[in-house]
């Protein structure tokens, strides 16, 4: 009985020393140490020796016992806490990863909802207009009359002679400021359409318009709100500068330069050397505007603006072909 | 416009280098858009003179010339004509690197040494045009650089100019700029009209029958000029900035026009009938040839110059074949008028011709100028084309009106650009560019804008001029102060962004397309000929038939962009779009709606390597799992799939489901037909889907409220029942869910089977069923009972029995 008692301990504790498998380990315990096991049996068998030998058979086959259970549950932690068996024979973890993909927005609706977050971030409102737009809206109440040469600026595509693509989203300005009194913060963002297909000319592209109206709006403030802008949108670092320029809608009128972002200033093939690329159009409001809505001018002051939203994914992503934004290859989409 | 900078030189001195120059017109509002060194590449050309030509011995075309250099003489091939002994030209050095890219080497030629190249004027891009080798004048020295020789060297300026500033489509007004920021003063050649000019001519008479659309008309006879080339001086200048010469009268009149920015015209005036000129309108059915050969239509709102018998020009546009100057002309008639912006600019438009001349008179003439460009224009033909000016001229201003007066107030200026500006600073800063004030000391200030400034009509033009004057980036930054306000949130902004981050969120890429398409796309999904989506806004002048009409729906643009990744390589595509579709309707502007359309196509799970997911490739449920996703993250409170319900003609009806929500069909989602997408040239499977994101904006929605969670147990038991194989899943889902009351919670088919052991005509269905209570712990006599009613209700309902074992 002794001898049997000693060699179930050796045969279990060396059956343990080769388990490497948290299963391997689970047999071993149902074998050995299960309701059924092997211990309990030897148990049973010590309950049925002889009266004599049975207090020194039962601490001995107790010992026994109790010495596999704490090597087994050593093995045990061994194995679920470092898990060295698992990862070290089977895993290879530099595979990737089982992932569901996720889509990825245009990078023009990227540009445009950043473009239009700095603007909602000062209080500016959001409103967009039809496409398809009437030659009032878009031309006249513009303050550019038929005939005007400005017009040739905009190569318009007709539907009717009085319905035609919108050339630029300014048309809201004078929505908006038909339906509400001063003060007005808003920016219209949106589809525009131009006849012109080139290199660097798509026949629709997408435009911000923003215009703030109210007492005392003055060209400083104009600049003040832009800068702003530019800061937020590239670096606060950027260079800005003011130049003059024309719009029919708004006196005086400012084209906005940034530094070329691609070149630092230096002077590259993007910039045409200049060290500065033009990133919006602005001015302040011109008074036959607000003549044609029904704004005292003596009142009431306002700036405009508006910039393309392509351009700016041009400068701020390195885009160099504009037609790549219409063509939705994967290829360039997933890039952004 | 483009000028060069010796050509600027002639009226105003200034310290400043071509960039620098070009820097300071570009912050004055003259966007310079180029700055280039003319001829660079012409350094290695010589002025040399021809001593002697042979005829070479193996080649009848060729000469070969003895030619001196001015350093010694040298023999020369040449295969020009005009080669003569005596002759004055252009030799091209050996080492010379000509301006088409090749260098020049000492050859032989058919045998015959060749130790250079003499030039013709187009193989060193001065102009040409002529044939043969270049025929310089006498006087020039032998061996001087050529550049040096013929004053090449020269820096071109080219303007990109704003339709408000016609004075600077000029030199002189150009120099007028210069000045307001170098503080210099212009000083053109002529500053005055001839004094004669409007004492009229009894050689000549003029009629002008409509003065609103010609405000002026001058004109001056000069008789006995001799046709002939240019000098080189003038011809180089109008080379320099891209005009052909002509001869000198042609010459001077472009010339004129460049220098004041007053187009010119000169008649033949022995081809004028009755020595007379009618300025009218044209009548119905009147043609004129013009310059350019082109046989001209005209309308009855278009302005002519007539003589007593035709029209001899479109006025403002472009003159007549019929009086034109050639090298038999004597007698011309320089005309110098005014005409009204937009008569110009109608008649260009519908002539399709714009020329320089258009340009300006449709940006508008110094009314006041037409005499001085006159009287330079006389001046330079009596110069460089001989003759006599007869005396007196013909000037008829009847058209002209007054220059107004603009008050400007020093306060309305200094708040509108937000510095404080006295009207003694406004003043000085005006009149550096000519722009004057009736009073001195008037407040507010009186200005008489000058004339050739046909822009400046308010006051707020002045605070502009102002603005410029001070520099732009000279006027302080501030922020505006307004009260504060929430800001309104545009409706269809909101659910476009809501939708596209949740069709993102499922794998799909945003797609971007224009707004017109073909009408073909109709004709490839196999529309009916009297389907709505083929009524559509067509564009009058659309870039293409390929753009025609303005899109009805998305798909066919996102099917394009699948067969354009297919064949890159790229066949694992999620693409969605929202964008407007536009429908014609009554009123005048079309009806516009957002609309999302999703093109699902190649494998399921592309981001993962295969041994992850295999190549399983999308299937229905994947399209109909991303619109069920998107439109429970939109809480709508009421939506039905629903087959055999509205699907359109090119999905396959096998596998698609019409949406509907609150009772309207809003779209649909299911399989392409696979000949639809052949004829979009897509071989491979393509699941989409079209849903009408302006109908959903008006859809009910469930709101947010809060439910207790639960705190009793939940039990599982499951069911697997055999049912008729035409039952829809869904059926025995709202069965369940019917018997299951109270204790339901949910239900999930986890196998559909048919096939062995399995009747034809039946399925097996399991279903996992959850039943909880929210009162107790569910014990098993009360699910067993509830359970019971399920297997009853299907068993009633649809035929369905217990499946054994």
């Amino acid at each position: 009985m002794d001898n049997q008692i000693q060699q179930l301990k050796v045969e279990a504790l060396s059956r343990l020393g080769e388990i490497g498998l948290p299963a391997e380990l689970e047999e071993f315990r149902i074998k050995y140490l299960g309701r059924k096991g092997l211990f309990p049996a030897l148990m049973k068998q010590v309950a049925q020796a002889v009266p004599a030998d049975r207090p020194r058979l039962g601490q001995l086959a107790n010992g026994v016992k109790r010495e596999v259970e704490t090597a087994y549950g050593d093995r045990l932690d061994t194995l679920t806490l470092h898990g060295e068996a698992v990862s070290r024979s089977t895993e290879d973890l530099t595979l990737p990863g089982r992932s569901i993909p996720l889509g990825r927005l245009h990078p023009v609706t990227q540009i445009m909802d950043e473009v239009c977050g700095i603007f909602e971030g000062l209080g500016f409102a959001v409103a967009e207009g039809p496409d398809v737009e009437s030659d009032f809206y878009n031309f006249e109440a513009l303050n550019i009359p038929p005939h005007h040469p400005a017009r040739d600026m905009h190569d318009t595509f007709y539907v009717s002679d009085s319905v035609l693509l919108r050339t630029h989203t300014s048309p809201m300005q004078i929505r908006a400021m038909e339906e509400k009194q001063p003060p007005l913060r808003m920016i219209a963002p949106g589809k525009v359409y131009r006849c012109d297909s080139d290199v660097t000319h798509t026949p629709m592209f997408h435009q911000v318009e923003g215009f703030l109206v109210d007492r005392g709006i003055s060209f400083a403030d104009l600049k003040g709100v832009l800068s702003i802008f530019i800061a937020r949108m590239f670096d606060s670092r950027t260079s800005i500068r003011f130049r003059p320029s024309f719009f029919p809608f708004t006196e005086p009128s400012a084209e906005v330069d940034i530094g070329c972002v691609f070149c630092g200033g230096k002077g590259c093939r993007v910039c045409k050397q200049t060290g500065w690329l033009e990133i919006l159009g602005s001015g302040m409001i011109d008074p036959e505007v607000f003549n044609k809505v029904g704004y005292d001018p003596e009142i009431y002051s306002g700036f405009a603006f508006g910039l393309g939203i392509e351009r700016i994914a041009m400068m701020k992503y390195g885009i160099d072909d504009i037609r790549l934004y219409y063509e939705n290859d994967l290829r360039f989409l997933s890039q952004f | 416009m483009k000028f060069t900078i010796n050509w600027l030189y002639q009226y105003i001195d200034f310290d400043l280098s071509a960039q620098e120059l070009a820097d300071r017109l570009t912050m004055a509002g003259l966007e310079v858009d180029a700055v280039d060194e003319l001829y660079p590449d012409l350094s290695g050309i010589v002025v040399a003179r021809i001593v002697s030509v042979t005829s070479h011995p193996n080649a009848d075309r060729l000469v070969v010339c003895r030619v001196d250099d001015g350093v010694g003489e040298r023999q020369v091939v040449c295969g020009a004509p005009n080669a003569r002994a005596g002759m004055i030209t252009a030799l091209a050095t050996p080492g010379t690197m000509m301006p088409g890219g090749f260098k020049i080497k000492p050859s032989k030629i058919r045998g015959e040494s060749s130790d250079g190249m003499l030039c013709s004027a187009s193989e060193l891009g001065i102009g040409g045009g002529k044939e043969g080798i270049m025929d310089l004048a006498e006087g020039l020295i032998v061996g001087q650089p050529l550049t040096e020789a013929l004053e090449l060297s020269d820096t071109l300026v080219e303007v990109d100019l704003t339709p408000n500033r016609p004075d600077c489509a000029s030199v002189i007004g150009l120099a007028r700029e210069v000045g307001g920021f170098t503080g210099g003063r212009m000083h053109p050649p002529v500053t005055e009209d001839d004094s004669d000019q409007g004492q009229g001519c009894s050689d000549f008479t003029v009629e002008v029958l409509d003065s609103t659309a010609c405000p002026r008309y001058a004109a001056r006879l000069i008789r006995g000029v001799t046709i002939g080339p240019s000098p080189w001086w003038l011809q180089r200048l109008l080379l320099a900035v891209g005009l052909r010469p002509i001869n000198n009268v042609v010459d001077i009149t472009n010339f004129v026009m460049l220098e004041y920015g007053q187009p010119l015209h000169a008649f033949d005036f022995g081809k004028l009938a009755g020595g007379t000129i009618r300025v009218r309108k044209a009548v119905p059915d009147e043609k004129l040839t013009t310059l350019d050969g082109v046989e001209r239509e005209l309308d009855s709102e278009m302005l002519l110059i007539c003589d007593g018998a035709q029209p001899v020009a479109v006025a403002g546009v472009m003159g007549g074949g019929n009086s034109e100057v050639d090298s038999a002309t004597v007698d011309i008639l320089l005309e110098s008028a005014c005409f009204d912006p937009v008569s110009v600019r109608r008649t260009a438009r519908q002539l399709k011709l714009s020329t320089d001349s258009s340009y300006r008179f449709e940006r508008g003439v110094d009314p006041l100028g037409c005499g001085r460009a006159l009287a330079r224009a006389t001046q330079l033909v009596l110069e460089l084309a001989g003759g006599a000016s007869v005396p007196g001229g013909v000037d008829l201003k009847g058209g002209l009106r007054d220059g107004s007066v603009i008050s400007l107030r020093a306060e309305r200026c200094s708040s509108l650009l937000g510095m404080p500006l006295t009207t003694g600073r406004i003043k000085e800063l005006l009149e550096s560019i000519e722009i004057f004030c009736v009073e001195e000391e008037a407040q507010p200030l009186l200005v008489t804008p000058p004339s050739f400034r046909v822009d400046l009509e308010r006051e707020v033009d002045l605070i502009e001029e102002v603005a410029r004057l001070i520099g732009y980036n000279d006027i302080p930054i501030s922020l505006p102060t307004v009260p504060l306000n929430f800001s309104e949130k545009d409706p269809d902004r909101i659910l476009r962004q809501r939708v596209a981050r949740l069709m993102t969120a499922q794998g799909f890429n945003e797609a971007i397309n224009y707004s017109f398409v073909s009408p073909r796309h109709f004709d490839q999904l196999g529309l009916a000929d009297d389907d709505g989506l083929r009524q559509t806004v067509r564009l009058m002048n659309p870039l293409g038939e390929d753009q025609s009409v303005m899109r009805t729906m998305l798909l066919p643009g996102l099917l394009d962009n699948l067969k354009r990744n297919i064949n890159h390589q790229t066949p694992d595509i999620r693409l969605f779009e929202i964008g407007k579709v536009f429908h014609p309707g009554d009123a005048p502007l079309p009806t516009e709606e957002i609309h999302l359309s999703a093109v699902h196509s190649g494998r399921k799970f592309p981001g993962s390597p295969v041994y992850h997911f295999g190549h399983e490739t999308v299937d229905f449920y994947d399209i109909k799992a991303a619109i069920t996703g998107l439109l429970d993250e939109l809480r709508l409170a009421d939506v039905a799939f629903v087959a055999n319900g509205q699907v359109p003609v090119y999905g396959d009806s096998d596998l698609c489901l019409a949406l509907v929500v609150d009772g309207k069909s809003v779209g649909f989602c299911g399989r392409m037909l696979p000949e639809v997408l052949r004829k979009f040239g897509i071989k491979t499977d393509v699941y989409v889907c079209e849903v009408n994101l302006t109908a959903l904006e008006q859809a009910s929605t469930r709101p947010k409220v809060f439910k207790q969670l639960a705190k009793f147990p939940s039990v599982r038991w499951d069911l697997a029942m055999l049912v008729p194989s035409d039952i829809p899943g869904e059926s025995i889902i709202n069965l369940i869910k019917e018997a299951g009351g109270d204790i339901f919670e949910r239900c999930e088919i986890f196998d559909v089977y048919q096939g062995k052991n399995i009747d034809s005509g039946w399925k097996s269905i399991a279903v996992a069923i959850t039943y909880r209570s929210s009162t107790q712990t569910l014990d098993d006599v009360t699910v067993g009972q509830v359970h019971q009613k399920v297997i009853d209700l299907i068993g009633a309902r649809c035929g369905g029995k217990l499946r054994e074992g």
